[in-house]
Order: C-alpha cells, then structure tokens, then sequence
C-alpha cells in the first residue's frame, strides 16, 4: 500500500487540484443557472478557488507574494459583489424578477 | 493539541471548561438583569425565593428545560431548528480564543513512575497568534443566526426583526473594527499576550525626546487611546443588540423581533448567545483598553505577583498557578464590570429610531473611528521621529 | 503515514466540495447562498492549514461576515423562493455546457498531473514564524513592494462605494418609488 498512501499524503497537487474542481463548479453555476444571485455567488466560488490556488503556492514556494495577491483578489471580489447586488436590486426594482434574462433589458 | 496524554488531556478539559464558563454564566446574568432592573427602575425584581430571589435562577432553569417544544405550523424546519445551534457558535469560538488569565508553567514532575516534561498551559482554550482578527471574523458570523431565526420563522416580525439585525450588525462591524485600529498601530501586534505584556507597570512614554512617567497610573491602553476605547464599547453594544439598539427585538414595534417564534429551550440558546456576545465585547476592552488579566496597581505587575508567592515558600509551579488565579480573578473582574455596564445602559436608556441608529454608525462613529485611526497612525509617526 | 493534518485536509474538502455543489443545484436562492458560506467557512479553514491566519481571518471577515450577510439579505429582502426555472433550458446547450466545464476541469488536472516531477516540498517553518511572523511579512509586501497597487485599490473601493449607491438610489428621494 505504500503507493496509495504517498498518493493520499497532501501536497501541493491536492491543493492545486481541490482548486481546479471548484472552478468548474463555478463555471457550471454561471453556465447552468438563471437566477442571477446565484451566478454573482458561483462568481464569489470561482474567485475563491483561484485565492485556494494563490495561498498554497505561496505556502509551499515560501513566497509571501501570494498571499498579497489573494488580499488583492478578496477586496476586488467584496466590491464587485456589491456593484453586482446594486444592479439586481435595480432590476429587481423594475421587473420584479431576478432572473438572468431580464439584464436584456439594459440595453436601453 | 499536545505532545503527551497529560497535555491533551488538560488541553481538552480547558476547551469544555471555558464553554461551560460561558453558560454558566447566563442565570447569573439573568438574575443580575432582573435584580438591577429593580433597583434602577424601582420596581420589584426577584425576591420572594429564597435568600435575595436566588432560587429564581432554578425556577428559571426548570421553567425553560420543561416548556413544550413546538414548531410554527409554516415554519421551515430545518432553518428554525438549527438557528438556535448557530447562535451559540460565534459566541463560544471567540470566548475560547480569548486569554483568561496568566500562562501557567509546570515544572517537570513524576506522575505514575514517568516524568513529565515541562509545560506552559495558557488560560484559553486555543492560542490563535493572529488573535483579534479571529475574533471579529468569528463574531462577524453572528448574523446568519439570527438570519436563519427569521426566514425560518415565516413570520413578519421575525423576519424584519432579522433584516434589521443584520444591517445593523454590518454597520456596526465597520466601526468596530476601525476603532481598534488606533489601539493595534500603538501596540503593533495583534496577539493578546503580547498587548496585556505591554500594558504591565506605570503609565511612561516618551515624546519629543522627553520621558513621561506616572507611577500612580498603570500602563493601560485607554489612556493611549481613549476615543477608540468608546467608540468600540459603543459598537459593541450595538453588535450584541442590546438596548440602546435592540432595534432587532424592540418589542413595542416588533413583539420579539427574530425570536417571536421560539420558545423554551430555544429561546434559552438565543439568551446565552447573547451573552456570550456580550462576555466577549467585555473581555475585548478589557484587554485592549484596561490591561487584561494584569492587576490594576501598577507595581503589581504579573512578575512581581509571582515573585511574591515565590517568596512566601510556594514551588515555582504552584507560584505559576496562584499567579494565574490571580490574574484570572483580576480579568473576571473586569469582565464583570463592563457587563454591570451593560446592564445599566440597558434599563438606563431609551431606544433609537431606526434612521438615528443607522446616521450614528455610518455619519458618527465610521468617520470618528477612522479620523481616530488616521490621527493615531499621523501621531506614532511624528513622536517617533528622531 | 497519514498526520492529522491530511485528514483534516480531507475532511475540508469533502465540506467545500458538498456545499460547492450545493450552491449549484439548490434551487431556492436562500439555500445556495447559506451553502456558499459554508463553503467559505470551510475555505477559511483550509487557509489556516495552509499557515495564512491572517488571510483566514479576513476570509471570515470579508467573505463570510460580509458578503455572503450581504446576499442572504437580499434575498429575504425581496423574499425569493424556490423559483420554476432554476436552470437554463436545452439539452443540448446543456450537454456542451456540462461537457466544457469538463474539459476545463481535466486540462487542468491533466497539467497538475503531468507536473508532479516539479512538485514542491513545503519548507519547514520554525515554530516561532508560524504564527506571527507571515502576517507580518504579508504587511511588509503589501506597503513596500506593493504600496502602489494598495493605493489603487483604495481608489476602486471608494470609486465602487458612490457607485453602488448611485445604482440603488431611487430617483427623488430615497424611497420615492416603493
């Protein structure tokens, strides 16, 4: 068994991998869902999955860089979520729907 | 969690420990509410069982263990049943991570024909070293119980009472995280034992090449940076929601707010929530602002505590731990100040308006807690310029 | 030999990837956005055994204090339940959907695995730096090196705040249309 065990052992890669996993899942949620909340949110996973990616490289290359970076990402992701949630209250406000197909509508 | 069974084992009953300090604080606290109600607004607290009401506090007990349990017929189950639950995390996690007293060193000893090595417990349950800003993120979770209560109440009130709650929570956040900054820039770190380190013996400091010394003082961090210290007190209280700013519950305009559905034992998990809230806010400023688990004059510093036991013919494992129970009796003294505090404001003033709660935390205190950081931040620079 | 630390990873991911795909398929918004912070939650945690206690800290702050209120506040705000059409329609448009993301998903293992060679080792951090010292470092990068970037950043925040509220401003007062 010792293969498996040096497989199981966590390194890099699991982290790398675990990353990669939640960024589909995200992707699938913007592709799949309607309800524009829940993409903004699949959005916020996504954001979240690429900082896993950011933290375990500068854990395991001794880089503080990294983590810099993720600080950077986590601000720009709190305010496009509020950038985001002002729009669907706007739309909200005029269709009463939060559903993706209304932002057709902001063409004017 | 520790190298041996004897360190996990102390570990792990320290951990239960202090969560139950948290609940069992709650009759106490309970009853202390009702006496102190009575005394400042004259009207009559518990006083018919037993020696000064305290036989109240198991009525209490007995009455909230065997109340029906019940689910609101709309109810979403699952959220309504697990709100309670959530309420207490937030409460216990950041009490745990709080340090309660002075490290305890235990000299090697034999145990069971082994010897054991030596040991530093700490008076907590579990050292973070980033320390408070574990705890605000800890706290800041505070909201999603009562969010939970109000959705799965399917109530109006509950769920105004948990839309106001929130807002409020994440206003007040802002400010309370900003007034702490002032404190943080003049200590530089953000571990508690570091900070309590700082704030043993005589206010001194220098300034301009000159030295100030006030031997009468103690070296706390309110008189470094007291505006920081109100506006934290203040946004501590709107956090917890008590009165001034129990906007969530205000039972003129909402009948319970969030738990006008819960009853019995549910509601009792919402109580001690609170309280631990507020157990929390109280141990926080008397850490920043008030030296933590140092003694209040300042040559009794933690050493000299401990050089005085020593002398009195204690081992150096025994002095540790007088010193520690010392020291833990000094911060739960503190700690019950600012609740008595808490209390008082409580039957003391009146509510806010919802429009005043929400201009004094974005147009008062926001701009005065980050005026109080800039200004810190501007003045650190200019003393310590050579 | 497994450590604890390999099962506490094992377990966190088990928790981010359950709420993960919870986020995905509940169909009442509330549900999702309760699910996403757990996800957070767990996502804080994994940090922490990554030896970023100070980026957890702010996971928690940010993200789960913060954002994720924001979201269950909106909800309830406008009172969204379960809705009819949760996901988009098509099977086909479907099919390609699901069937890109997995692509993108094995691309990406598929490179991890092609450069396990080049896999790095952690270095062994000293006990005394472990706590501490990253968050101090983390600040020492952020207002040297990185000051500039910082500042811009400042600007964003303050460009992105009187944006968000022009966007939810009512016209004529503040509640003009309600």
């Amino acid at each position: 068994m010792p293969m498996i065990e040096g497989m199981l052992k966590v390194s890099l890669n699991h982290y790398l991998l675990l990353s990669a996993i939640l960024f589909s899942v995200g992707i699938l949620g913007v592709l799949l869902r309607k309800n524009i909340l829940v993409i903004l949110m699949s959005i916020e996973l996504m954001l979240n999955a690429v900082n896993l990616t950011f933290v375990a490289f500068s854990r395991y290359s001794a880089n503080i860089d990294g983590q810099v970076m993720v600080f950077f990402v986590m601000t720009i992701a709190a305010a496009e979520a509020a950038v985001g949630l002002a729009l669907t209250v706007t739309v909200y406000k005029k269709f009463r729907e939060v559903n993706i197909r209304f932002f057709e509508h902001l063409r004017g | 969690m520790g190298v041996d069974a004897f360190e996990i084992t102390v570990n792990v009953a320290k951990l239960i420990l202090i969560f139950l300090m948290m609940v069992q604080a709650v009759p106490i606290l309970v009853w202390l509410e009702r006496r102190g109600s009575a005394f400042i607004q004259n009207r009559l607290g518990p006083n018919r069982v037993g020696p000064l009401g305290l036989m109240q506090l198991l009525a209490d007990a007995v009455k909230f263990l065997f109340k029906e349990e019940f689910l609101p017929k709309k109810a979403v189950a699952f959220l309504y049943l697990a709100a309670p639950v959530v309420a207490l995390i937030p409460g216990a996690l950041a009490l745990a991570s709080l340090p309660l007293g002075s490290p305890i060193e235990v000299a090697p000893f034999a145990m069971l024909g082994r010897e054991w090595g030596p040991y530093i417990f700490k008076v907590q349950g579990y050292d973070i070293g980033v320390g408070i800003v574990f705890v605000l993120g800890v706290s800041s979770l505070g909201a999603y119980s009562l969010l939970m209560a109000g959705y799965g109440s399917s109530n109006k009130y509950s769920m105004l009472g948990a839309l106001r709650a929130s807002a409020q929570m994440i206003s007040y956040e802002l400010a309370l995280s900003l007034s702490l900054v002032g404190i943080l820039i003049v200590y530089g770190t953000f571990n508690f034992y570091e900070i309590i380190a700082e704030q043993q013996g005589p206010l001194e400091f220098g300034m301009f090449g000159r030295e100030f010394r006030f031997s009468f003082l103690p070296d706390w961090g309110i008189f470094y940076n007291p505006i920081g210290a109100l506006l934290f007190g203040v946004s501590a209280f709107a956090e917890s929601n008590r009165l001034p700013f129990d906007l969530p519950e205000a039972e003129g305009e909402l009948v319970a707010g969030f738990h006008t559905e819960y009853g019995g034992f549910k509601m009792l998990m919402f109580y001690i929530g609170e309280y631990g809230h507020m157990i929390v806010a109280s141990a926080l400023l008397a850490i920043f602002y008030f030296g933590g688990y140092g003694l209040p004059i300042p040559s009794w510093s933690t050493e000299a505590v401990n050089g005085f036991f020593a002398a009195k013919g204690f081992g150096s494992t025994s002095a540790s731990l007088m010193t520690a129970l010392v020291s833990h009796v000094s911060i739960l003294v503190k700690i019950g100040i600012f609740l008595w505090i808490f209390i008082w404001v409580r039957w003391t003033l009146p509510r806010f308006r919802y429009d005043q709660l929400m201009d004094l935390g974005w147009k008062t205190m926001l701009p005065w807690a980050l005026a109080n950081a800039v200004v810190t931040a501007v003045w650190i620079y200019v003393i310590n310029i050579k | 030999m497994l450590a604890l630390a390999d099962y506490m990873f094992y377990f966190l991911s088990l928790l981010i990837l359950v709420s993960a795909l919870g986020v995905l398929t509940m169909s009442n918004p509330l549900y999702a956005a309760l699910s996403l912070a757990m996800s957070m939650l767990g996502m804080a945690l994994i940090f922490a055994t990554l030896d970023a206690w100070f980026l957890a800290g702010v996971q928690l702050i940010v993200y789960a204090g913060a954002v994720m209120v924001l979201f269950v506040m909106v909800i309830m705000l406008f009172n969204i339940s379960a809705e009819k059409q949760a996901f988009s329609r098509g099977t086909v448009s479907g099919f390609f959907k699901l069937a890109s993301a997995g692509v993108l998903l094995g691309l990406i293992a598929g490179s991890i695995y092609m450069s396990a060679e080049t896999v790095f080792t952690p270095p062994p951090i000293a006990a005394s730096e472990k706590l501490g010292d990253a968050t101090q470092q983390l600040s020492e990068a952020l207002f040297s090196r990185y000051v500039f970037a910082f500042e811009v950043i400042g600007a964003i925040l303050l460009v992105i705040a009187v944006g968000a509220v022009a966007l939810s401003r009512s016209v004529g007062g503040s509640h003009a249309n309600d």
